[in-house]
């Protein structure tokens, strides 16, 4: 198992509790996508997965260690990326400088930028000396997305990458990521609203509902011709 | 023409240690949104740690290296058993190291005594600058100054370690998810703060008397300098060390001293009002 | 802990201050009535920070500015207002109340300065008035003003001079009146607005509350009371110099009201008087000692018990 979460729970003030005994698993290679209204936990999970949040209970396997409850940058180095919903690009660094804290926080992998980053997008490569926060949102995102794959992870955690982007380069990052994945056997947790991406990156489905998982769909396929599933859990 | 040359060589070398003194504050908040008011206090530990060398029969230059390791270690100390615990609570950072600095104002006068010590100039004599003769020790105290504060920008701006460091200043959590160790980034950079105003305070010692006061009286026009200069800038400390250190000597050459000092803290706050987000925002 | 305890705790405390010179010499006695101003003067700052979330480096500003108004005037300098005690608390608190007024109409006005700018503007605010004072030969600059006659009887009477007990109950009274005014505030619709302004300025803003006013009348009204201290302090100690508006005396009532709680009016007040009761108690046995255990206290109660030594005992507000 790459990732095994069992009995999660976390919150932001005493006594409510955001995930209430939330547990999955993730196997090596999988992508899976975590479905759900907003206000469900979804962002609050990657968040404890990712040690911003502590969670009061519960553990967290990550490659057969106990990773609940350390600190970011602990998590990090044993490798788990993270695109963040917002996606947080230093925006008065250059796109160069984004890059290269891709690799400067992990031991081992030097200070410069591997040319791997301007091959997956080419725009990141036209850009390379402009200051980051002046990018478009697409481009901002694919920035964020090569920042977090420079620093070798094995699991890959994106938080809503389609926000706010247009459908069609939403498309091709999909397209792009999906095609890194399979080529080095990277797994992905994605939580995402939009179904095209999920279709094009995930293999499997969780729906999320007050804290905890209450479905798993194995079959991607199943989202778009269910739409008894989509009514249940995603629609307002 | 001399008079007006004097007191700029005067002015400069002012603002140069003041800078010194700045940087740290304003790396310290930046990092980790600590305002810390025992500053000044690491300052005055410098100046002592070299009354202590000297009296040891230490070489001056030996006593400006120790005063840097001791205040530096001190700062390491300090983040670990105070600091630490008041992480994200700024107000808080402000009292808890408010007690630190009469803690340890207090340890000064019971170790060395209350009265002011006056240590003699390891560099007498005068050079000529520009036709006129400047204190050779104090154009010394220019350069280590000028030094140190080159080195801090070159660091921050050109080196991997600094580029990690700004990532802190600029998103804590995102420099965390990438890798980097914001742990030892916080008790790296507290220490650093610390150990240049202990340079600062050791090089300054000769040319003021070293008194217990003088940690506050020089912690002070910091705090205006970075407020002034605005407080998450570092660019802004260089505008404001240059604004507070130049006012201040500037005046003091025409008036009395404590009259020279209230007239800076007026005018700054003055400006400190007009510009809240400071001088290096409020020109963009 | 029963819910009731801190409301017992608080009448009890005051009965005992009420008794105190049943059991107190009259030396011990003055000393307590000093304390009572002390506390007088913490009040009026847990006032402003703990109910209104404002940290004033500066409060001995307007302590000073009573403490010296009392003096200018008992001692006939401004011979224009006379030279009536009464003339003096008065004017010591209206000036405190100006001053205070003035300071923050500057520094709170339109977009106006908050947290650590506000502290540290405070704190230079307070240093300048220092410096001021000692370079005002007017007010006796460095030495200060001496022989400021103690309190005396409002009606003639052979010793017209106010004896320690009759001091005591004097300042005992005005205190607690000041303490039942501010706990009225705080329990008004007044002090939940501060309260409001405290936790999240900009939201009780947008909620469309004038919170610069809010915050310009609790300032003015902290100075007040600070101003009012500082005279009833001149008073009772008979000299005032300019340690008594600077920097020191700022961040020493600051302390008091850290350790004693100051989100709780009455815990701040204890705290005054703890503080100054355990210094007296050890400053001659401890020496130099004192200030280092005193900073270090203060370190250990803002990382450990950031509500202070006595605000959760003294609490009456039941959430929280």
């Amino acid at each position: 198992m790459m990732l095994e979460i069992n009995g999660l729970h976390a919150g932001y003030l005493k006594g409510s509790q955001v995930l209430d005994g939330l547990s999955m698993k993730i196997g090596k290679g999988e992508s899976v996508a975590i479905l759900g209204r907003n206000g469900m936990g979804k962002t609050t999970l990657m968040r404890t997965l990712t040690g911003h949040l502590k969670p009061t209970a519960g553990s967290i396997r990550f490659a057969g260690a106990d990773i609940a409850g350390k600190p970011p940058y602990r998590i990090a180095r044993a490798g788990i990326g993270y695109v963040p919903q917002g996606r947080d690009i230093f925006s008065d660094f250059t796109v160069e400088e984004n890059l290269r804290m891709g690799v400067l926080g992990k031991p081992g992998l030097g200070s410069t930028v591997p040319d791997l980053a301007f091959e997956l997008f080419p725009i990141l490569a036209e850009r390379r000396n402009q200051r980051a926060g002046t990018m478009s949102g697409g481009q901002q995102q694919q920035l964020a997305i090569m920042r977090a794959l420079l620093g070798k992870p094995d699991l890959l955690i994106l938080d809503e990458p389609s926000e706010g982007i247009q459908p069609s380069i939403v498309h091709d990052i999909g397209t792009t990521l999906r095609r890194y994945a399979d080529t080095h056997g990277l797994t992905i947790l994605l939580v995402e609203q939009n179904l095209d991406l999920v279709n094009l990156l995930a293999h499997h489905a969780l729906f999320m509902e007050n804290g905890t998982i209450v479905e798993r769909v194995d079959d991607i396929a199943r989202l778009q011709t269910d739409a008894d599933l989509i009514n249940r859990y995603l629609t307002v | 023409m001399e008079l007006v040359l004097t007191i700029g060589l005067d002015a400069l070398s002012f603002v140069l240690t003041l800078l010194l003194v700045t940087l740290g504050l304003v790396i310290v908040y930046g990092m980790m949104n600590v305002i810390n008011m025992a500053h000044g206090e690491l300052f005055l530990l410098g100046a002592y740690t070299l009354v202590a060398a000297q009296s040891a029969g230490l070489p001056f230059w030996a006593g400006v290296l120790l005063a840097m390791l001791v205040v530096g270690l001190a700062g390491l100390l300090i983040e670990e058993l105070v600091i630490r615990h008041v992480y994200g609570r700024p107000i808080d950072t402000i009292l808890a190291t408010w007690g630190l600095s009469i803690a340890i104002k207090q340890l000064i006068i019971i170790v060395f005594g209350p009265a002011a010590i006056s240590l003699t100039n390891p560099l007498p004599g005068s050079v000529s600058v520009l036709g006129i003769d400047y204190p050779a020790y104090r154009l010394v105290i220019m350069a280590v100054s000028a030094f140190l504060a080159a080195t801090v920008y070159l660091v921050l701006f050109r080196t991997s370690i600094g580029l990690q460091i700004r990532s802190v200043i600029a998103n804590r959590g995102m420099a965390g998810s990438l890798g980097v160790n914001t742990r030892l980034m916080d008790r790296g950079t507290f220490a650093v703060g610390a150990a240049l105003a202990g340079i600062a305070g050791a090089v300054m010692a000769p040319i003021m008397s070293v008194d217990p006061q003088m940690g506050v009286g020089f912690l002070i026009p910091a705090f205006l300098a970075v407020l002034v200069g605005g407080l998450n800038s570092l660019l802004g400390a260089v505008i404001g060390a240059g604004i507070i250190g130049g006012a201040s000597t500037t005046l003091s050459s025409g008036m009395a001293q404590a009259t020279a000092q209230i007239c800076v803290f007026v005018i700054a706050i003055v400006v400190i009002r007009l510009f809240p987000n400071g001088l290096s925002k409020g020109f963009r | 802990m029963t819910r009731r305890l801190p409301l017992f705790l608080t009448i009890g405390i005051w009965v005992l201050l009420l008794l105190a010179p049943l059991a107190l010499d009259d030396w011990r006695i003055s000393q307590l009535a000093q304390f009572l101003t002390y506390g007088l003067f913490a009040l009026s700052l847990a006032f402003i920070w703990g109910q209104a979330g404002i940290l004033c480096f500066g409060q001995a500003i307007f302590f000073g500015i009573g403490a010296y108004l009392m003096a200018l005037i008992t001692l006939g300098k401004l011979p224009l207002l006379g030279e009536s005690q009464w003339t003096g608390i008065i004017l010591g608190a209206v000036g405190g109340g100006v001053g205070a007024f003035g300071l923050a109409l500057f520094m709170l006005g339109g977009r106006g300065l908050s947290g650590a700018h506000l502290a540290i503007v405070t704190l230079c605010a307070a240093v300048v008035a220092e410096v001021a004072a000692q370079r005002w030969d007017f007010i006796g600059g460095f030495n200060g003003l001496l022989g400021v006659p103690p309190l005396v009887a409002p009606y003639t009477r052979d010793d017209m001079f106010l004896s320690s007990n009759e001091t005591y109950f004097l300042v005992l009274a005005i205190v607690m009146a000041v303490y039942l005014l501010l706990l009225l505030i705080s329990r008004s619709s007044f002090g939940t607005l501060l309260a409001a302004i405290r936790s999240n300025e900009n939201r009780t803003r947008y909620f469309g509350f004038d919170v610069t006013v809010a915050k310009l009348f609790a300032f003015s009204l902290a100075g007040m009371i600070s101003g009012l201290a500082g005279a009833l302090f001149t008073a009772q100690f008979g000299f005032v110099s300019p340690p008594l508006v600077g920097f020191g005396l700022s961040t020493e009532v600051l302390i008091w009201v850290a350790v004693g709680g100051r989100e709780v009016l009455l815990a701040a007040f204890v705290g005054a008087i703890f503080v100054r009761w355990v210094e007296n108690l050890l400053s001659d046995k401890l020496g130099q000692y004192w200030l280092l255990a005193m900073g270090l206290m203060f370190i250990f109660v803002v990382i450990l018990a950031p509500r202070g030594l006595f605000g959760r005992i003294l609490n009456l507000s039941k959430s929280r």
